[in-house]
């Protein structure tokens, strides 16, 4: 197996754990909300560096859904060390839901 | 292992333990003032200025919105000011200092001896405020931005240390005879509306412009509208002061009340506006009943210009409608507001204290699940019953009505202090 499916395969399942991490005032998960900007996996260190945004600066629930993404992969990849970085650059923005997610939100 | 890296300041948050002291004793000092209010119904039907009426008056507006306001602000701080609170121990002492004072003032009033308790308690309550105005300019001070929120809660805080230094003053004038030029009595409506405008009004516009949009997920924002309506309250403000000292004529009040009317009309749009620009469709009772309240404040306002033109036409004082006016703002558009924000808040207060580390262990039960809808609808029909209930009971001034929307008053109080205490002890539950 390549190196790039083998990666595309360890992001698919790490973006699948985060698929249980829900933004609890929405109720919707991270992934769908479009929260999860990038997952990089550094085989060489053992590393995964998880960039991730928040709907808000200064979220209320913000600590809350950090630590659970960081939970969510620790518990998936626990040979690895884990890196969530909180960004807001771009800042997030509604185009960022996905189908599913505007499903959710009453969209259609 | 694990790191946490990138803007990591922006998603501190003040403890849980500092918050819900406050939340507490709000929700107990709700439901002591609707007892006061049932034992009391009798001080409605008699002059306008009595101990009960002031004792409840005080119950509601510093143990009850003040106490539930000063909690939920530090919690929301860090979202309001873009910063992380200064001090958790200020927070602590703001508490402590409150707690101890509001409930001397409270009773010195009830059995009106405005000897040492009452001045014991103006000062505790003083030193709680003062407590809370060095934290919120320090976090303030340490934050990186400017935003229009954190200078409409900084000026509303300003305008509530004045209104408890003019009511301490009050007090003393009460012993000490000439401290001030006329009676105590004299300077209540200026320290009655600098603490419902000045601390209320411009708090609750600083939060709710923050969190109204922000809990629809909306993508309205506009600073400049908010600065309008920022200077519309405080010009108010100050020409209610220069018009009293002034120009005390009654018609003069019209200018004030006025600049309030479209500072409030402003709030409206700019509420609807967020509502329309929404990204989440579904909105939760929570936020309906916040949005309700947004539109409640004009009933006051409403009711105040009634109360102008009437006066105007009129040498004696009327009674009922200023009461009524008093009662609509503490038991109607206050009440309102922190009957819905209290479940919008402190959901998330103890969720996060719950399951902050093990949402990602199983299915976790979301915020709004952590209390029961049930209760919260029964309490809003019996809280809706008793405020009409009562509030037609002054103006008309019969005893039965105020003596059952009283009692229905109760039960909703005592229905929110049941759901309140189911949200604080709750208990993990892993799905």
């Amino acid at each position: 197996m390549s190196t790039e499916t083998n990666n595309n395969i360890k992001c698919s399942m790490a973006l699948a754990a985060l698929m249980h991490v829900d933004d609890p005032e929405i109720g919707l998960n991270v992934v769908d909300l479009g929260l999860i900007y990038k997952i990089n996996f550094d085989e060489e260190e053992k590393k995964i560096v998880c960039t991730q945004t928040l709907t808000t600066e200064f979220c209320p629930m913000g600590d809350s859904i950090v630590s659970n993404v960081t939970q969510a992969l620790q518990q998936t990849f626990p040979e690895y060390f884990i890196e969530v970085n909180l960004t807001f650059e771009p800042p997030w923005n509604f185009e960022a839901v996905s189908e599913e997610g505007r499903k959710f939100l009453g969209h259609y | 292992m694990f790191a946490i890296t990138g803007d990591t300041a922006s998603i501190k948050t003040t403890s849980y333990k500092v918050v819900l002291p406050f939340y507490i004793y709000a929700a107990v000092s709700f439901l002591v003032a609707t007892i006061l209010l049932l034992m009391s119904g009798n001080s409605f039907l008699g002059p306008l200025f009595q101990p009960s009426i002031l004792a409840i008056t005080h119950t509601m507006a510093l143990g009850w919105a003040t106490m539930i306001i000063l909690g939920a602000s530090h919690q929301l701080v860090p979202v309001l000011i873009e910063g992380k609170l200064h001090s958790e121990k200020l927070a602590w002492l703001s508490f402590v200092f409150a707690a101890i004072g509001i409930p001397l003032l409270v009773y010195a009033f009830y059995v009106f001896n405005m000897g040492a308790p009452a001045k014991w308690g103006g000062r505790f309550i003083a030193l709680s405020v003062i407590c809370y105005l060095i934290n919120i300019f320090i976090s303030m001070q340490k934050s990186k931005r400017e935003n229009v929120h954190a200078v409409f809660i900084f000026a509303a805080v300003l305008w509530l240390l004045f209104t408890v230094l003019l009511g301490l003053a009050l007090v003393y004038n009460f012993t000490f005879l000439n401290l001030l030029p006329y009676d105590s009595l004299h300077y209540l409506p200026v320290h009655a509306h600098t603490g419902i405008i000045g601390w209320f009004l411009l708090l609750v516009i600083g939060v709710g412009s923050r969190l109204i949009p922000m809990f629809l997920i909306s993508k309205y924002t506009n600073p400049k509208l908010l600065w309008i309506i920022f200077w519309l309250i405080n010009a108010a403000l100050i020409f209610y002061f220069l018009i009293f000292y002034f120009f005390p004529e009654r018609a003069n009040i019209f200018i004030p009340s006025i600049l309030i009317l479209v500072a409030i009309s402003l709030f409206i749009y700019y509420c609807r506006q967020a509502y329309k620009n929404r990204l989440r469709k579904q909105v939760d009772e929570q936020v309906k009943i916040s949005l309700l309240s947004v539109v409640m404040i004009l009933l006051p306002v409403i009711l105040l210009l009634i109360i102008i033109s009437l006066l105007l036409g009129k040498a004696g004082d009327e009674k009922e409608l200023p009461l009524a006016y008093g009662f609509m703002i503490f038991f109607g558009w206050l009440t309102a507001i922190i009957l819905g924000m209290t479940f919008k808040t402190l959901p998330f207060i103890v969720w996060n204290k719950v399951y902050r580390h093990r949402s990602s262990l199983g299915k976790t039960p979301n915020p709004k699940d952590l209390f029961s809808h049930p209760m919260f609808n029964v309490m809003s029909v019996f809280y809706l019953v008793g405020f009409v209930l009562f509030a037609a009971g002054i103006i008309i001034s019969h005893l039965l009505l105020l003596k059952i929307g009283a009692a229905l008053l109760i039960l909703a109080a005592a229905l929110y202090n049941l759901n309140v205490f189911k949200v604080i002890t709750h208990k993990a539950i892993m799905k």
